[in-house]
């Protein structure tokens, strides 16, 4: 993906979206599949049931009129089910992966660290205006989807995972086509390319990017000042709530070590996670001795120490999607807690994961001149 | 007839009694059991060492954050206790504990069991904004009366098993007339007849009133027909298991914390479940969609196949389900059914061979046929 730096005019195309803007990108999918640009499409679709929705591989066009592009939740991080298809290579398919900005940028992470082969695959992206807390959305799918639209209408956040609310990165073009709604006119929607081979997509389909997204522009940057705002407040409450030792145990005294979170981030690609493995295992003496210092251990140990592991292992990479929390069945804020520290570390590299798949994870990649401020600490 | 300790005081404060002076004489080296850990209530298992420590100690505190089995496993998974330790445990916990020792997940030497006839937990939902504690009152008064608390786990309400096989001793909390005054502990073993030497309280013979138990019994039975019958509605064939399992969203959560499912690497989760593109394609030319992550089904379906046999309805993957699937009712219900077919009750006895893992030529003649 040869990313270009300027999403500027020449870039988009501004699409009639009489039918609906759902519909009219379905079609739009559609017309790609017709003439052979995608042999496949990675969309969520709704299950039988209706109490959830599912990434589905749809090859059998007819069922793309199924296909979700915002679903009202995230049941599993978009970059989880580009690596299930794509981790052991980039097979034969052509496939056009159609997610979230933050399910895109979590797939580039996931390239960056060989989990992912995106030679094939095409990833396009919408305006999210965030996703339901799944525990809200469970207790009454059907009215719940209802509420979901009305508030994608008005592009309302009040009601979504607060993770969402506080995201000034729910328009970043991370991937090869965007999808723009806001500042569109009515019936209409942009289609912005933001690499080559977005570029060869429109190409085949005729699509001529000579539009102007100024208005696109315009609407997004108040849309990601305002979050932003609200992202530095909460962020602090949330800092002098957990800040400090004794509350941020506290804060995680109701971990019960299932690591849900572990296995719903997109970013923790371990097959066996460290804090799963014979590491961390210990006969019962050594146990016993920490229980005698102390007069009395939790058991298991180490809970908090797990979350800080898991912090300094993903958190250059944490996207702040929130699955973490979504699958936290004790309610911790896992989600605000690592978007918070992600911020800060990435700042640190001048680093926005999944920003640019050419730029490399800072941990791997040696700079002399960088972080002397920290050296100097020691000398 | 089976001996037995009365302590003048209530259950919760009789245990704490009852376990500072194993502590304080020396008897155990530590002891394992529920604590209030912070200040906003939280509840976890603790190894506590110091007596005065004790005094923060719920050992009967009606939740269960991770089955005592697991972690009992995890305690002895690298040799037995080095030193004595009680450990206070619900029954389904001390089950759940003997199938993992079957399983050499585990050792029983060193630990001395106490566990009570168990009036169930509530979902760990519940303790996260404090309705737990709220609901004190209201769950003790039912378990005085024999009742079955509202709001409990399902797992809990259709439970039948709520007595211990193996423990040591046995708190008797169901049906306790005078539970803030006074309670009985059943000796059961000559190692708790030897550990309650010397504790305050009347020495009696007596035996667990087993009609008052096969009461409560009865109507934990009536409850568990009622999710059994729900779940039988539901499992029709495969288009029920879709609709059941379709909001699965493969976090594994079930798995991690059931105290059966040892592995350290699930078959689900390891190289030869994973699919190639080969396989998409493959799959793709005979449907035209393909779930991805795929195996939602399969791996429900495995681990049932894998664990069925040892399920003893802790209730655990209940609990830990992000997306509310009655993974307990379902498993609780196949398991008893593989279970009654060898007839075997998981963790009732650790000398009683996993039926899996036990040859017998004369059995399942009909099958063959």
């Amino acid at each position: 993906m040869s990313k270009s730096k300027d999403n500027s005019d020449g870039k988009a195309a501004v699409i009639s979206a009489k039918a609906g803007v759902k519909e009219s990108i379905i079609d739009f999918l559609k017309k790609a599949m017709d003439k052979g640009v995608f042999d496949a499409v990675l969309i969520p679709m709704r299950v039988p049931a209706g109490d959830s929705f599912a990434y589905v591989l749809i090859k059998d066009k007819t069922l793309l009129k199924d296909g979700v592009p915002l679903s009202p939740i995230m049941s599993v991080q978009g970059a989880k089910a580009v690596s299930s298809v794509t981790r052991l290579g980039k097979g034969k398919m052509k496939i056009a992966a159609v997610m979230r900005p933050c399910e895109i940028r979590a797939t580039i992470e996931l390239s960056k660290l060989g989990q992912t082969d995106l030679e094939n695959t095409t990833l396009i992206s919408m305006d999210c205006p965030g996703v339901l807390p799944m525990s809200d959305f469970l207790i009454d799918p059907e009215k719940n989807i209802k509420i979901f639209n009305e508030a994608v209408q008005k592009w309302d956040d009040a009601i979504m995972r607060p993770v969402c609310q506080i995201c000034d990165k729910s328009s970043m073009i991370a991937g090869d086509i965007h999808i723009g709604t806001l500042g569109a006119k009515k019936d209409t929607f942009f289609i912005i390319s933001n690499s080559q081979k977005g570029n060869d997509v429109m190409d085949k389909l005729d699509i001529v990017l000579k539009d102007s997204i100024d208005s696109w522009q315009a609407k997004v940057k108040n849309i990601t000042e305002e979050k932003h705002k609200k992202r530095e407040k909460n962020l602090k409450d949330l800092k002098s709530k957990i800040g400090g030792l004794d509350n941020l145990l506290d804060t995680f005294s109701q971990c019960i070590n299932c690591h849900n979170c572990m296995k719903a981030c997109p970013i923790c690609y371990c097959r066996l996670c460290y804090f799963d493995s014979d590491k961390v295992k210990h006969p019962s003496e050594d146990y016993l001795q920490r229980a005698e210092i102390k007069g009395s251990i939790r058991f298991l140990p180490d809970t908090t120490l797990f979350q800080m592991g898991r912090m300094m292992h993903m958190s250059l990479s944490c996207v702040s999607c929130g699955a973490c929390e979504d699958a936290c069945p004790m309610s911790i804020p896992v989600a605000q807690i690592f978007s918070m520290i992600a911020d800060e570390i990435q700042g640190l590299f001048d680093y926005v994961s999944g920003r640019d798949l050419d730029e490399p994870v800072p941990l791997v990649a040696y700079k002399e001149e960088e972080l002397h401020e920290v050296e100097d600490a020691n000398d | 007839m089976t001996k037995a300790l009365k302590i003048n005081k209530s259950a919760e404060q009789g245990v704490i009694e009852f376990l500072k002076a194993l502590l304080e004489n020396g008897k155990v080296k530590g002891v394992f059991a529920l604590k209030k850990i912070s200040n906003d209530g939280a509840v976890a298992y603790s190894l506590i060492t110091k007596p005065n420590e004790l005094d923060n100690a719920v050992p009967f505190y009606p939740l269960m954050p991770v089955n005592a089995g697991k972690l009992l496993s995890r305690f002895t998974l690298k040799g037995s206790s080095i030193g004595p330790v009680a450990a206070v445990v619900k029954p389904c916990e001390l089950r759940a504990f003997i199938e993992l020792v079957k399983r050499e997940q585990g050792s029983l030497e060193n630990l001395f069991f106490i566990s009570s006839t168990c009036g169930g937990v509530y979902p760990l939902k519940m303790s996260v904004n404090g309705t737990v504690e709220k609901n004190l009152t209201k769950y003790w008064d039912a378990v005085k009366k024999g009742e079955i608390s509202a709001d409990l786990r399902s797992a809990c309400k259709g439970c039948t098993e709520f007595m211990p096989y193996t423990a040591d001793v046995t708190f008797d909390l169901i049906g306790n007339n005078d539970p803030d005054k006074q309670c009985v502990v059943f000796l059961n073993t000559k190692k708790g007849e030897e550990f309650a030497k010397g504790m305050k309280g009347e020495f009696l013979k007596k035996e667990l009133d087993r009609k008052k138990l096969d009461k409560f019994k009865s109507k934990r039975e009536v409850e568990k027909k009622k999710l059994f019958d729900e779940i039988d509605a539901k499992m029709n064939g495969m288009d029920g298991l879709i609709d059941i399992f379709g909001r699965c969203i493969g976090c594994h959560g079930c798995m991690r914390v059931c105290p059966i499912c040892y592995c350290k690497l699930c078959e689900f989760e390891s190289p030869d479940s994973e699919y190639k593109p080969s396989n998409y394609e493959s799959d793709l030319k005979k449907r035209g969609g393909v779930r991805v992550p795929p195996g939602t089904i399969y791996y429900q379906l495995g681990r049932l196949t894998h664990i069925g046999i040892s399920c003893v309805g802790c209730g655990a993957c209940d609990d830990v389900c992000p997306v509310d699937i009655p993974v307990s009712i379902i498993f609780k219900k196949v398991g008893e059914s593989v279970q009654k077919m060898f007839d075997y009750i998981p963790g009732r006895d650790v000398d009683e061979d996993i039926p899996l893992i036990t040859f017998e030529k004369e059995e399942f003649a009909e099958i063959e046929e």
